[in-house]
């Protein structure tokens, strides 16, 4: 049976935060932290220690630089274990504020440990929904304000005093949870709410729901530039700040529609699953209160035709272009002596920035056809559309390029038109090359009109680790060792057949001509870089073009806010490529 | 899903910042300033302010995770005078320490036994909760029985949180003490049967930890708990879900249909059966079509009515029970089912780091038996620059996984990603290995064509530069050629050819090997003998592994030769004595070891000539060549197996034991994707991640899937919906049924009169065993869709209300209930998780 042991929290020096045993003896965190160390990095979150007694399955997670370990020395669901760390790191951020620090923890133990003997009870995990815990712990800020109350039953509706209400401290607060709206049958006052993610008794003094739409890219870009794959990995996180028990309606559109393009969604338990199947894009849910993950899903950016593009046509013409921020490119092996190289840098004139005249294309009036979706080739609208996607802004451009181990150093690291700095260090296992937002603007102004896509370029020249040797070999050459393993016969590059040396058995190595050009190319190529990626983020753009179309109050449905109270709505999008466009070479 | 707070990483943009700041404030902070010396602390927790008490239990609580508990148990009978304090917030961190603590003291502890049981009786639901959860989970044996009394009152509350308390106790109880197990079994059996999902997630999860074999008390329960399915929290859906595994492989036998198929053939009835979905199926017969036509598996409607009820946690955010479905489907329900969970596994790779490599190892778990479904979800599995080698391994494991269920342009374009990896993976030695690797195991499942174009794809490798990508592509070179030698002859002149551009002695070594073992392959053109005779040129310069393989080739090309043309037999036997005088002189000279060099080759020479006096065969003369090469080389190895063999073949007409020696079969090498050790744990388990390395067996808890019950051996399937003969089998379990109506009952009824607008009325009575009803209004029993529902239309409400007290213990009559209410509100209000 799936037993929690214990949980162990570290800090970002690796200093021990928190020890907190459920069950059992598990090996100590001062045993166990050792050995996670010794594993090479990185490191997997399920790592399985023969040598401590008794024999333990190691899971870990990293969030917000904190360590969390979880030990078991029985086999469980990995899974199980894994999401349960994820949700002890969120209802604490939850509690303490984001984001989680060593020092939040430190200061706020007593809270830290209700919440941890809530969510395990005796090793089974029992209650992760922060809404719950909410009911049941006061989060560390409201303590503060009760420290002068204390045995008074508490004003917040969430606290727990508000059991005595029934008795001899009734009449001081009694009231104001029965004015609570969705009080509803209970009367007095509810331990927990109906629904198992919403707290009870929710009150705000002003109304407020916010939606975030985060995209994530995740883009392959074959050496010729066609796209091999291209997912948008979408997340809905949205913040409820209503009061009572609101029955939320949120649309989502998006040009083909969201049930072609919306792929394998999941979602928070509140969502209604047959509304969403009956009408795809159409999210009908009861949110718990404060900050959750609505819905997280993903768009092939392709379309389901991208295979049939890649072998039938050779050309790049034919190809489908995304429409995506930037992209890159990197040629290898250039300069006479095969170790040059070059990355270039794709911006996508669409993303101008500040000139509404560069609105979204999917964002216009006029939606395009099915397929469509992500993929350019429409032009833009060019009248201003809605608010926040009027504008998108590029920022945080960044180029990766890593390089290959036996690389010992870049020389000749050149930016064309001052456009970002690259930084490398020797020894560094790849070049990072930053372009700052300004910087952007300016790559941007200069080819305006021209439509075409902006470039920017980086040059660089690769040393080998054994270029020095290489050379030594070739001088100490014909007559080295033939037991030397360091063997370099791979000069004679001419057949054996065809090599006129004598048929002496012990003769010579054939004789050694010019370092071959061939060979030499060969060698460098192995110093290569074989890909660069790019990152950026873009606010007020989603990749899929997905947008709000409307988020409601089903009046009807919902309870406990006043009838005439409209809250206040708020919607933002992000586009994000974490290294997430990939370019081969 | 993503955690939320990952996320918020991406829209806080300015976090780093923030980070920066405040670890500047944790380092000043974690001075010293915090801890008050003990006498100062102990005159906080005795004081009488509450306010001051609370100050030191915070500080206490603090302490005991700063620092070992040898500093925090000086204050245990402070800290445990302070149980009695009818502050809340006091009596949760007074909990908290005595759940640490309560080990070190057992005898202090029992004092504060008698408080903990007193608050068991609180009005305060929570509370209740509180104490039976602490009382459970303070490890002193002594107060077992009292621990089980608590239990059993909990069992009976009306609260919903008392009763989960109560389910999570009992394997604590266990734990203190074995023998109160028949008592656990008892109160176990009723919570199994709560209305509340949120009580029998949790009773389930106790059952599975106390005991997992009893699953007679689980018949009468399989369908209410499966109905609850999909309203438990994920936590109960996960132990439901692994019960059921185990439920069903035994109590369920498998059963096919064959008979039905030699009917079926012959009339177009299968085919639309086959494209029909199973949701169709009141109407139709209950059986699924398997994809191969040959056996039908006829569903159990109740196995049936479980794997259904599973469909929804498909979406499920939690990855755990997405994994959990997809394990019920893959053992216990039919590739149809299992198709359907594909594309939600796939959507677990979208998750963090650490979730995505385990939900990869599930994947390839489910791929490998059914590696159709995943191949439209390809581009899921390319290989990324930023994936750790764990990641990928696992991914280049799907992509060749599918690569024979795929069309030709996604072989093409799979290859492509391969061939990409094995040239440029210089990034990472093990990536290039993989690859490679990778297009060997393409190679051997296609056809013939795709097979040629693998074969390619490594043969260019040979010249590469990159000594890891030529190694390891001879070595996937050979396999191929090993497993089928006829078709590869070509490709064995085209290796030889190689030897003139590779380089690295490994390689060569490879090569050189290869040649030697097919040099008996075609006789009348091989190209062995030739291969030698350039090689033997060059054999000064080589590396001491390809010479090693030189030698080898020499000896098995001069054993072919002599098979070929075996020495006449007059000759021969004119020739054996002095033959055999010299190996046996030399022989001698060799265990003496001190002839000298010229001496010996002096009496080595003679055999050669002396057969024959006109020239030898060129095979041969190259065999002498290359015997003489090695007597002057200055490994000892190379010496000593030259020595081996020559005295092997020094009887030309008696060849037997040399070629049972050298030319002994060799075994082909069989390269199976490299999870298919694994392929016998169990998808979800921990040991499916470890693989063998956590012992023979998986690790230690590991239970794998039972097989299923033979036909038969099952437990009557009416156990599961006589209801009545159940209760009467367990008076208990009936008697807790109904106090657990009555709760709900008296919630109704508060709930009347609170919409009503007077307060709630606290009513008591009906002789139930609750022992103080003053809260009881405060406890809710239904459903969300109940409760939305009731918002509505309240009469809906009392109905229901008169019905329960009819059929108390009839989950499938309230249920339906429950299905009627929504659906006349007629706005499709049914909310599902």
């Amino acid at each position: 049976m799936s037993t929690i042991e214990a949980l162990y929290i570290f800090d970002e020096h690796n200093t021990p935060l928190l020890d907190h045993t459920y069950n059992g003896r598990p090996p100590a965190s001062s045993t166990l932290l050792p050995l996670y160390l010794a594993h090479p990095s990185p490191r997997p979150s399920l790592i399985y220690l023969p040598n401590t007694n008794p024999s333990t399955l190691l899971y870990s997670i990293i969030q917000d630089q904190l360590l969390f370990l979880c030990p078991c020395s029985t086999d469980t669901e990995p899974l199980q274990i894994l999401e349960f760390l994820h949700r002890t790191a969120d209802a604490l951020e939850d509690f303490l504020g984001a984001p989680l620090l060593a020092s939040k923890i430190e200061a706020n133990y007593d809270v830290v440990a209700q919440l941890l003997n809530e969510m395990v009870d005796g090793g089974v995990i029992s209650c992760t929904e922060p809404n719950a815990l909410r009911d049941v712990v006061e989060a560390p800020n409201f303590i503060k304000s009760l420290l002068g109350g204390v045995g008074l039953p508490s004003s917040t509706p969430s606290s727990l005093t508000a059991g005595n209400s029934g008795g001899s401290f009734s009449l001081a607060r009694g009231a104001s949870p029965r004015l609570g709206p969705s009080g509803g049958p209970g009367g007095a006052s509810q331990a927990a709410s109906t629904v198992p993610w919403r707290r009870a008794n929710v009150r705000h003094t002003s109304n407020e729901m916010y939606v975030d739409i985060v995209e994530t890219l995740n883009v392959t870009l074959s050496p010729s530039g066609r796209p091999l794959a291209a997912i948008a990995n979408g997340s809905i996180a949205f913040t409820a700040k209503v009061s009572g028990v609101p029955d939320l309606n949120l649309q989502l559109g998006c040009p083909g529609g969201p049930a072609n393009t919306i792929a394998l969604p999941v979602f928070h338990p509140c969502v209604r699953l047959n509304r969403w199947k009956d009408r795809p894009g159409d999210l009908s849910f009861v949110p718990p209160d404060g900050r959750f993950l609505l819905a997280a899903y993903e768009v092939d950016l392709l379309g389901p035709a991208a295979l049939e593009a890649f072998s039938t046509t050779t050309t790049l013409k034919s190809s489908p272009k995304l429409n995506i921020p930037a992209t890159v490119s990197v040629q290898t092996a250039l300069g006479p002596s095969a170790s040059d190289f070059e990355v270039k840098l794709h911006l996508n004139p669409r993303f101008a920035g500040s000139k509404s005249s560069s609105a979204l294309s999917n964002s216009g009036p006029s939606s395009r056809g099915g397929g469509g979706r992500g993929l350019s080739g429409a032009g833009f609208a060019s009248s201003a559309t809605q608010g926040t996607t009027a504008a998108p802004t590029v920022e945080s451009m960044t180029v990766h390029i890593p390089l290959p181990a036996s690389v010992k150093n870049v020389t000749d690291l050149r930016v064309s038109r001052s456009a970002g700095e690259a930084g490398y260090a020797p020894g560094d296992r790849g070049i990072e090359w930053r372009l700052t937002s300004r910087e952007l603007n300016a790559l941007m102004a200069n080819d305006r009109g021209s439509g075409t896509s902006l470039d920017a370029t980086l040059r660089g020249t690769v040393v080998g680790a054994d270029a020095d040797d290489l050379h030594d070999a070739e001088n100490g050459g014909a007559g080295a060792l033939s037991t030397n393993t360091y063997d370099y016969d791979d000069d004679a590059a001419g057949s054996y057949q065809s090599s006129s040396s004598s048929n002496h058995p012990r003769g010579s190595k054939p004789t050694s001509k010019p370092p071959n050009v061939e060979t030499e190319r060969k060698k460098m190529k192995v110093l290569m870089p074989s890909c660069a990626t790019v990152s950026f983020s873009v606010k007020g753009w989603l990749p899929s073009g997905i947008k709000v179309e409307s988020l409601g109050v089903d009046m009807k449905r919902s309870s406990g806010l006043g009838s005439g109270v409209t809250p206040y709505k708020g919607v933002k999008y992000l586009g994000v490529s974490k290294k997430g466009v990939e370019c081969r070479c | 899903m993503e955690s939320i707070s990952r996320i918020t990483n991406f829209i806080d943009t300015a976090r780093d910042l923030t980070l920066e700041a405040a670890r500047d404030a944790s380092n000043a902070r974690r001075g010293p300033t915090r801890v008050l010396p003990s006498g100062q602390l102990k005159k906080l927790l005795d004081s009488r302010s509450e306010r001051d008490v609370l100050e030191g239990l915070r500080r206490v609580v603090t302490m005991s995770y700063r620092q070992p508990p040898s500093q925090t148990l000086p204050f245990f009978t402070h800290v445990i005078k302070n149980i009695a304090s009818p502050s809340l917030p006091i009596k949760k961190l007074v909990y908290i320490y005595l759940l640490q603590h309560a080990e070190h003291e057992p005898d202090t502890a029992l004092l504060s036994i008698n408080t903990i049981q007193k608050s068991l009786t609180d009005k305060n639901p929570q509370l209740r909760a509180l104490a039976l959860r602490v009382m459970s989970g303070i490890r002193v044996p002594v107060i077992s029985q009292i621990v089980s009394l608590g239990i059993k009152r909990g069992v009976g509350d009306m609260s919903p949180h008392v009763r989960r308390a109560a389910a999570l106790a009992i394997p604590k109880c266990y734990r203190l003490d074995p023998s109160t197990e028949p008592q656990l079994l008892d109160y176990l059996s009723t919570l199994l049967g709560d209305k509340q999902y949120f009580v029998t997630g949790a009773a389930v999860a106790a059952f599975l930890d106390l005991c997992p074999d009893r699953l007679d008390l689980i018949h009468t329960h399989y369908r209410s708990l499966v109905r609850k399915l999909v309203d438990m929290d994920e936590w109960g859906q996960l132990a439901t879900l692994r019960l059921m595994m185990v439920y069903v492989r035994k109590c369920f036998p498998r059963r096919t249909k064959k008979v039905r198929r030699a009917k079926l053939t012959n009339n177009g009835n299968t085919k639309s059966r086959g494209t029909k979905g199973f949701y169709d199926t009141e109407s139709e017969s209950e059986e699924v079509d398997v994809d191969d036509w040959e056996e039908t598996v006829v569903l159990d409607s109740d196995l049936e009515l479980l794997l259904k009820s599973c469909l929804p946690l498909l979406q499920s955010k939690n990855s755990a029970v997405v994994i959990a479905v997809a394990r019920t489907y893959l053992y216990l329900g039919t590739p149809d089912y299992l198709s359907l969970a594909i594309g939600p596994l796939i959507s677990l790779l979208r998750t963090s780091g650490d979730i995505q490599h385990i939900a990869l190892y599930n994947v390839v778990q489910v791929c490998l038996s059914h590696p159709k479904p995943f191949v439209n979800y390809y581009t899921h599995f390319l290989v990324r620059s930023t994936d750790a080698p764990h990641i990928w391994r696992l991914k280049l494991e799907l992509l060749t996984l599918i690569f024979p269920h795929a069309q030709p342009r996604l072989q093409s374009l799979i290859l492509a990603e391969l061939s990409h990896f094995s040239h440029s993976g210089s990034l990472d030695p093990g990536l290039v290995k993989e690859a490679v690797r990778a297009i060997g195991r393409c190679s051997q499942t296609t056809n013939p064509k795709t097979s040629a174009r693998c074969l390619k794809l490594l043969l260019a490798h040979i010249g590469s530069a990159d000594a890891h990508l030529v190694a390891e592509s001879l070595e996937v070179i050979r396999h191929l050629i090993q497993r089928d030698p006829d078709s590869h002859r070509t490709t064995v002149i085209r290796l030889a050819k190689h030897l003139d551009a590779a380089t690295s002695p490994q390689a060569r070594a490879s090569i050189i090997w290869l040649v030697g073992e097919f040099a008996g392959l075609d006789p009348e053109n091989n190209i062995a003998a030739d291969v030698l005779r350039i090689l033997i040129k060059g054999f000064a310069d080589e590396a001491e592994a390809a010479k090693l393989q030189i030698v080898l080739l020499a000896a098995k090309v001069y054993v072919h030769h002599l098979n070929a043309n075996p020495p006449p037999s007059p000759p021969k036997a004119s020739i054996s004595p002095s033959q055999s005088r010299t190996s046996i002189l030399d022989d001698l000279q060799e265990e003496g070891g001190f002839r000298d060099s010229h001496l010996d080759s002096s009496l080595q020479s003679p055999p050669a000539p002396l057969p024959e006096k006109e020239n030898p065969h060129p095979i041969e003369a190259l065999w002498n060549y290359t015997l003489l090469l090695t007597r002057y080389d200055t490994s000892y190895d190379l010496r000593d197996r030259a020595r081996v063999y020559k005295s092997l073949l020094s009887t030309p007409s008696s060849t037997q034991l040399a070629s049972l020696l050298l030319l002994a079969p060799k075994p082909v090498p069989q390269t199976p994707s490299p999870s298919e050790t694994r392929k016998n744990y169990a998808l979800g388990s921990a040991s499916l991640v470890i693989g063998d390395e956590g012992g023979v067996g998986g690790l230690k808890g590991y239970d794998g899937i039972p097989p299923w019950v033979k036909e038969g051996k099952q437990p009557d399937p009416a156990l599961r919906n006589d209801v009545s003969a159940s209760s009467s089998s367990a008076q208990s379990a009936y008697d807790a049924g109904r106090t657990v109506s009555a709760a709900e009952r008296l919630d109704s009824a508060a709930g009347g009169s609170a919409r009503s607008g007077s307060p709630a009325t606290p009513l008591n009575g009906d002789g139930y065993a609750v022992p103080s009803n003053g809260g009881g209004g405060k406890e809710k029993e239904k459903t969300l869709d109940e409760w939305l529902a009731s918002e509505s239309e309240s009469e809906e409400e009392e109905t229901d209300d008169d019905e329960e007290e009819d059929d108390e213990d009839e989950d499938e009559e309230d249920s339906s209930e429950y299905e009627t209410d929504s659906e006349d509100e007629g706005e499709s209000g049914r909310l599902m998780k």
